[in-house]
């Protein structure tokens, strides 16, 4: 099944317009059983319903002397109804199946895929914002994956192949990343890329995720809907009213299933080909963010986290776009439930270079600071009346990277937004504001949870970063590393301490083959694959990046680890 | 009252063209007379007799009077809105301004347009002008220069392609 090319369906003529790699380009189906898998909540349901009749119907037939079948249809004949319905099902899947093939190309992922209405996807392999694979808790079962490509137009993934085995679908991702990521193939050994290795930085206890959905806005609904209708119940003397509890119950344990399910094992790696992300309790899920794809970051903390010192870390990336569900709030979480040291970790590695020579106080500063602790500039004195409690929190500061501002009293929040990523800026003032000389400041990002957004800032200093933004945003973006991140620059990370070479088609460079001595963890369905030895790769893997207090601080070493 | 209180000293702003003002005006009093004539709608009713009680006088003719207060006031508006559109060009990035009330500047950098559209409607075809919309990768990014002169828009077009070129950024 893996190079069906004599028994197409005749595709649309032999194009290869890219010969790159011959070896890689072979077209392929996704797993043979996935039209099951995918099918199995229509069969569910068709047997769901078929199967209570039949159950009602058995124990109204002793009481009535009736079969479970309407009179006059043979038990052959329903069974016979019945079976054509789940074969037609099957077929519909098993047709979609065949006719949807995928390739990969050295610069392409190209999906074909439909019956009456063809359709030909074709997306650019540097154009990825990142990369999926996700478990649905009965594709673990066996053993089968779906893989989802994410291209910055922030609806539907470009591309999802559903499903793989875990394996191959792990080998594509890391294919995908390391042609993304402009890692030429070894001539010799073509398809011989692993995954590239990583380092763990970030891993939540099941218990403080546990802590952190009972500390959530959930619970503090739950309590007041409790005390509303025992208060009811007592004035009124209707005991009956605390039936209309159990709806209530019911969508909170879904609310506190679902945190639970998207915090539970969370686990974030830093690796050459940008963030990993792992979590899920029943449907588990992993996430590759390449290097520089994310293009704002929220750390917000709620009130009733602040006693135990939780912070949540929300990111605009290009792909995942803006969604309401469950499914796409946790995608765009890097830090579901994190103390203060892992969210300047997590920070770290989004921003490596935080552009201040004190990141660890100006951080600090943004999230609990008021004033103008740290450089922050916020609303004036004048203008307190408009916000009397947020007004000495209402702030923002530029570093020589990005843009980090700040607002909340009780829901305190900081949003970063390095400077390349500005899309645009804008100045928002009415006619209170402009008697007070404020005015409002919005970064436009991609789409996302992340707002970037400071209230009532003093017009004169608003307008200065107003102005010089575009200038720094065409600072960073010379500075900052190219598209495809492992391609040798002249002044980076250690991966691409190579000989710069051409750009196109340098035939074995340095970072492949430390990419391929790299062991990859494969590990059984399902299970979180062993984190990868460091040691056996210096020369690939960076040091993960850190941020050190300030010199002023002591029990610092030479080499800034605390 | 000031003009232009959040806006940089030392900006030669580009205005939209004064036709964008009676395109403006022509939409005005279409919407002014459409909106007038709903909310006339209970007064006849009233005065032929076909409703004989429900809508007390001063209701009846409250809603159109306060239908054209509202359209008064935002036909007296008009020109001080549209003379506070306007747009400027820079060595690295274009700005827009909008409004006298609330007023909004925005500053597009060039590399981060991901694409322009020139727009024309009927009405603004007669009069020969366009609307240029410059979209970045956030759909939050409202670029909008109404009224531009055709010719203008077309220049303003290839010099934004032409520089957004230039300056390329990706995301």
């Amino acid at each position: 099944m893996n190079n069906p090319s004599d028994a197409l369906p005749a595709p649309a003529g032999p194009e290869e317009p890219d010969a790159g790699g011959q070896g890689g380009d072979a077209w392929h189906r996704v797993h043979f059983i996935s039209p099951l898998v995918r099918g199995w909540i229509v069969l569910v349901a068709i047997l769901y319903f078929v199967g209570r009749d039949w159950f009602e119907g058995m124990f109204s037939g002793e009481t009535r002397g009736r079969g479970p079948l309407p009179e006059g249809v043979g038990v052959l004949l329903a069974a016979g109804v019945l079976l054509a319905v789940v074969l037609v099902v099957a077929a519909v899947f098993l047709v979609s199946w065949y006719f949807t093939r995928y390739q990969v190309t050295a610069e392409h992922v190209r999906v074909h895929s439909g019956v009456v209405f063809r359709q030909q996807r074709q997306a650019r392999l540097d154009r990825v914002q990142a990369i999926d694979i996700v478990q649905p808790f009965l594709a673990r079962i066996f053993g089968l994956a779906e893989l989802k490509f994410e291209v910055a137009d922030a609806g539907e993934s470009a591309v999802r192949l559903a499903f793989l085995k875990l394996d191959d679908a792990r080998r594509l991702r890391a294919t995908i990343l390391a042609r993304a990521a402009g890692v030429s193939e070894d001539p010799e050994h073509p398809g011989t890329i692993v995954e590239a290795p990583e380092r763990e930085v970030v891993a939540i206890p099941p218990g403080r995720v546990v802590g952190a959905v009972a500390l959530s806005g959930t619970t503090v609904a739950l309590v007041l809907a409790a005390a509303v209708i025992i208060t009811l119940g007592i004035t009124l003397d209707t005991p009956i009213i605390a039936t209309s509890f159990i709806p209530i119950l019911i969508g909170v344990a879904g609310a506190y299933w679902s945190a639970l399910n998207t915090g539970y094992n969370f686990r974030a790696a830093t690796s050459p080909d940008g963030i990993r992300m792992r979590y899920g309790l029943l449907d588990t899920r992993s996430q590759t963010v390449p290097p520089g794809r994310v293009q704002a970051l929220s750390i917000v903390q709620p009130p009733l986290w602040r006693p135990k010192g939780w912070y949540r870390v929300t990111v605009n990336v290009a792909g995942y776009g803006l969604s309401a569900s469950t499914e796409g709030q946790a995608r765009a979480t890097l830090l579901p439930v994190g103390t203060w040291d892992e969210v300047l970790q997590t920070l770290a590695l989004v921003l490596p270079e935080p552009g201040t020579p004190r990141p660890v106080e100006v951080f600090t500063a943004g999230l609990v600071g008021r004033d103008d602790d740290e450089g922050f500039a916020t609303t004036p004195r004048r203008a307190r009346w408009l916000a009397p409690f947020a007004w000495r929190r209402n702030g923002f500061a530029v570093t020589g990277t990005a843009l980090l501002l700040r607002s909340g009293v009780l829901w305190r929040r900081l949003v970063v937004v390095p400077h390349e990523r500005t899309q645009s800026l804008s100045l928002h003032q009415g006619p209170l504001a402009r008697r007070f000389g404020v005015s409002d400041l919005q970064l436009q990002t991609t789409p996302g949870p992340v707002s970037a957004r400071v209230a009532l800032a003093d017009s004169g200093t608003a307008w200065d970063l107003f102005h010089g933004q575009a200038a720094r945003a065409a600072e960073a973006r010379r500075r900052s590393g190219p598209e495809q991140w492992m391609k040798p620059v002249p002044v980076s990370a250690p991966p691409a301490a190579g000989p710069a070479a051409g750009p196109d088609d340098a035939p074995g460079d340095h970072p492949e083959d430390a990419r391929g001595g790299a062991a990859p963890g494969v590990g059984g369905a399902g299970t979180i694959e062993p984190q990868a030895v460091p040691e056996a790769v210096p020369e690939v893997m960076p040091d993960v990046p850190r941020y050190v207090p300030a010199p002023s601080g002591s029990g610092v070493d030479a080499d800034g680890r605390r | 009252m000031r003009r232009e209180p959040i806006d940089p000293s030392g900006l030669e702003w580009s205005r939209v063209s004064p036709k964008y003002l009676r395109v403006r005006l022509i939409g005005w009093l279409i919407g002014s007379l459409v909106w007038l004539v709903l909310a006339a709608v209970p007064l006849v009713l009233r005065l032929t007799g076909v409703w004989d009680s429900f809508p007390p006088d001063w209701m009846a003719w409250g809603l159109p009077a306060l239908v054209l207060v509202i359209a008064v006031w935002r036909g007296l508006l008009l020109p001080r809105q549209v003379a506070a559109i306007g747009y400027a060009e820079r060595d690295d990035d274009l700005l827009v301004r909008q409004g006298v009330f609330f007023q909004r500047t925005l500053v597009v950098p060039y590399g981060r347009m991901q694409y322009v559209d020139v727009a024309v409607g009927p009405l603004e075809r007669a009069y020969g002008i366009c609307t240029l919309k410059l979209h970045t990768a956030s759909p939050a990014t409202n670029a909008l220069i109404p009224g531009l002169p055709a010719e203008e828009g077309a220049r303003l077009r290839e010099q934004l392609s032409a520089r957004g070129e230039a300056r390329l950024a990706g995301l």
